[in-house]
């Protein structure tokens, strides 16, 4: 282990950047590699480690770094590698190209074509990583950063500025001028209710009792959403640096770091920086050599979707079932241990230390005027780039999804986009010119939550999704009010009998009433916004529900109960594949021989679907099922149509 | 000794008796509640006399065996605080694997907590698991985006190829089956996990593939 010296001043902290960036020399080559979770999912540490071998293979050593990154946004194309200086992207590595890149990018400065972003339409390569257009509409300042740090090393954060925004506020400004700052700078919760931040703050400064805590909830349960993740896997000194100047204007000397037991990548990346940022004198006694003292402890979660919301969560750090109070007395006032605590999101706290030191002007005038700043949504689903996008607010979804998302899958056609996880709604394409900021959403039945978008196609089927929904909340429920507890079952039950073709005409209007009440009566906003989805897709997509319950028949053919699969004679080429997977044994034919479908032995499970190459398999629905063919046919190839 | 004040006339004593929850004020005969800490010190005295070290019992290395030594030693990792009872039950779990009837009981009994409340923690998280599992875990991502995308495919499939429901132990015990509700991977669904490793843009041929490397 190096010696750490401790900084005890802000003439240190600039003393150590100028040593940090002397050392480093700008020409030589670093090949940044994302090791977030996703990329780790498609392969990257076997690259990273062909990669490693492959410099000590070709005599490299020391004259290239390799830099483990945290998420690069466009997880769609991952395993993605960046090269500096040029900033050449490249994606969909495959350990079989590592040599190559080394050989031919690294030695020779060429560029290895077949790796680089390619534009579906135009044909067009990108070069840079500016070039590519699902980055060139973003403004990635939370999420920027993420490409030049490893962030297991504080020293990284440190020379792109990391730190200077808490010797600015703790040398330079009095707490009440922190706040003040940040009332200013308008900025809203990131962690979907978009209460504002300096409001919440100055509620907690001036609520009487000692000591205050501080919070980062890194709780991101909604399905759909995982920035929250890739910030603290990316870039956790921002977050830490936001909280310890968060701490400073509150008043707090204790903080927690409440992180989802999914991501365990998440808290062992903050955990990591907590050590080390205490090591260098930034964090715990007398931070920087001034009067004030902080200290943080990592509080992981156990998996339970509710212990997101602010009052449960700070049951669950007091080590106890975390359920949600009555908040007549809000969490600011009376939260951890009955004392004042002030709970934000991660991706709130890693934006003051931006605001901080470029000043709440220059905050307002990103975004839109009641919705400051950037945010970020993890843009995902049915749509070409799925990832991670920063925006500023009051972008348009159309934008979103065709200009960055680069449009649907397959050519398909765009059904809804559901915004907010389980507490939105679903926005049909009607809306899509909406700028997308905090009220312009509840306007219209949905909400921006933690900056989930999930895309959605033609093949989806509205009441599916909605059923899908209410079970997920029935099982995450915590069953303490009754309209949820019972009514999430009921409505589960009604669904369920819309999906399997046993719909009732009454049922819209129970599912209504039951999603009225709950909307009215629960404790906390998990429970009140649950209804949301299941209004939206009443309200936008009552025809499919009619079709479901009154032809019997699902539109997209999506519910299993109403559809049947069936072979396309004319398509099927008789290449035994569906007939040997089929996990039922209801597929009948023989080389050579028209395959069909036993309907009665069937049991949907849509394998044949899934597998077969040539799309000779069909769904259908509310339509007779042609009869199989007389005896074994043989087949019509399609090379001898052409 | 330990020294106590009365809330009705707040008057000042050492107190010398051996009852661990309540004293009498020998002034105004009120009674005292007696908090933890000092209880536990009332506890230890008699301990303290017979073992005349200078060391109090948290110090003292205890050393016990099975269920009772792995729950101890855990425990003392985490200095005895009784709010980190959610993360000294994640850590049993991932050595453990589960979490015996016996080792709550454990729990509750060396941490001073009734046996019900780290039963009602036991049983509200889903991270923890009150049955024995299976070698390998497998977490089927049942998120927005992956359920969009076919993740219910995925899961059917593997329910009819495993023969189990969600939830279950295949007979062999090579696997246990679970859903969660997001890994936080929604950019590449459908997702599932295996032990700790993620597997993305998954394909019915390419589970069969990752399934057949674990045995």
């Amino acid at each position: 282990m190096k010696e750490v010296k401790r900084i005890s001043s802000p003439e240190d902290l600039k003393k150590l950047r100028q040593e940090i960036r002397a050392k480093k020399d700008s020409s030589k080559p670093i090949i940044s590699i994302c090791v977030g979770t996703g990329c780790i999912a498609l392969g990257a540490t076997k690259i990273l480690k062909d990669i490693k071998d492959e410099i000590k293979k070709s005599g490299l050593e020391g004259k290239v770094d390799v830099r483990e990154t945290g998420c690069l946004g466009i997880c769609e194309q991952g395993p993605m590698l960046i090269i500096y200086p040029e900033e050449i992207p490249y994606f969909k590595v495959k350990p079989e190209d590592v040599s190559e890149i080394i050989s031919k990018t690294i030695i020779e400065g060429q560029l290895v074509e077949r790796l680089l972003y390619k534009d579906p339409e135009t044909g067009e390569v990108a070069k840079e990583i500016g070039e590519i257009p699902f980055y060139k509409h973003q403004l990635r300042l939370l999420l920027g950063n993420n490409a030049n740090i490893n962030p297991k090393n504080i020293e990284d954060y440190i020379e792109i500025g990391g730190y200077s925004a808490l010797a600015k506020a703790v040398f330079q400004m009095t707490p009440d001028q922190v706040l003040e700052e940040v009332k200013r700078s308008n900025l809203r919760g990131r962690g979907g209710g978009g209460f504002p931040t300096g409001i919440k703050w100055e509620t907690t400064r001036n609520a009487l009792g000692e000591p205050k805590y501080v919070i980062v909830n890194c709780d991101q349960g909604d399905p759909g959403a995982f920035m929250d993740r890739a910030l603290m896997e990316g870039n956790p000194h921002s977050v830490l640096e936001g909280l310890i100047i968060g701490a400073y204007a509150i008043g707090a000397n204790q903080g927690f770091v409440y992180v989802r037991e999914e991501y365990p990548l998440a808290a062992e990346s903050i955990s990591t920086a907590i050590t080390q940022a205490e090591e260098y004198g930034l964090l715990g006694e007398n931070i920087m050599g001034s009067c004030f003292s902080f200290s943080v402890r990592v509080h992981r979660g156990a998996g339970a979707f509710v212990s997101g919301e602010s009052s449960a969560l700070m049951t669950a750090i007091e080590g106890k079932v975390g359920e949600p109070r009555p908040k007549y007395v809000h969490t600011a006032v009376k939260g951890i241990w009955d004392k004042p605590s002030c709970l934000n999101n991660d991706k709130t706290w890693a934006t003051i230390p931006l605001i901080i030191l470029k000043g709440a002007e220059w905050f307002r005038n990103i975004g839109t005027k009641d919705s400051s700043g950037t945010m970020i949504f993890s843009l995902v689903g049915k749509v070409n780039n799925t990832g991670l996008v920063e925006v500023p607010m009051g972008i348009t979804l159309r934008d979103l999804i065709f200009k960055i998302g680069g449009g649907i899958r397959d050519g398909k056609k765009f059904k809804a986009v559901q915004t907010g996880g389980p507490s939105g709604g679903f926005i049909p394409e009607q809306y899509l010119d909406i700028p997308v900021d905090f009220d312009e959403l509840v306007k219209i039945g949905s909400m921006m939550g933690s900056g989930g978008m999930v895309v959605m196609d033609e093949d989806t089927c509205m009441v599916d999704v909605a059923r899908y929904f209410v079970d997920f909340l029935l099982e995450e429920s915590c069953g303490k009010c009754i309209p949820c507890r019972e009514g999430l079952r009921v409505l589960s039950s009604i669904l369920s009998d819309i999906c399997a073709g046993k719909g009732k005409i009454e049922d819209i209007q129970t599912t209504e009433e039951i999603a009225e009440t709950m909307r009215e009566t629960l404790l906390c906003a998990l429970g009140r916004t649950a209804a949301n989805p299941i209004l939206t897709s009443l309200k936008y997509f009552r025809d499919e529900w009619e079709q479901h319950i009154i032809e019997k028949r699902c539109p997209a053919n999506a519910c299993k109960a109403l559809i049947d699969f069936y072979i396309n004679p004319e398509k099927c080429q008789a290449c035994l594949l569906c007939l040997k997977e089929c996990p039922a044994g209801a597929i009948q034919g023989d080389k050579d021989k028209v395959h069909w479908i036993d309907q009665e032995k069937c049991i949907k499970c849509g394998t044949c679907y899934e597998i077969c190459n040539f799309h000779a398999v069909k769904k259908l629905s509310g339509e007779a099922i042609p009869p199989p063919p007389e005896g074994m046919k043989p087949i019509r190839k399609l090379k001898g149509e052409n | 000794m330990v020294l106590l004040i009365c809330q009705h006339c707040s008057y000042k004593w050492d107190y010398q008796g051996e009852n661990e929850h309540y004293a009498t004020c020998p002034t105004c005969r009120y009674k005292v509640r007696i908090p933890e800490e000092k209880a536990q010190m009332l506890r230890r005295k008699g301990l303290d006399m017979e073992l005349k070290s200078e060391f109090s019992l948290k110090e003292q290395p205890v050393k016990l065996r099975g269920i009772a030594g792995i729950v101890n030693k855990t425990i003392e990792d985490y200095q005895h605080d009784k709010s980190m009872l959610i993360q000294i039950l994640l850590r049993l779990q991932n050595n453990f694997g589960w979490l015996p009837m016996e080792m709550l009981l454990e729990v509750s009994k060396q941490l001073g907590i009734p046996i019900n409340q780290v039963y009602q923690v036991a049983t509200f998280y889903k991270a923890f698991s009150l049955s024995p599992q299976g070698r390998h875990l497998i977490r089927v991502c049942t998120g927005t985006s992956c359920k969009v995308r076919g993740a219910p495919i995925v899961l059917d499939w593997m329910q009819t190829f495993l023969g189990i429901e969600r939830g279950e132990i295949t007979t062999d015990g090579r696997f246990s089956l679970k859903t969660v509700n997001c890994l936080g991977c929604c950019a590449l669904g459908p997702m599932m996990t295996v032990d700790d490793k993620y597997y993305g843009n998954l394909k019915l041929p390419d589970v069969k593939r990752i399934l057949s490397k674990y045995t």
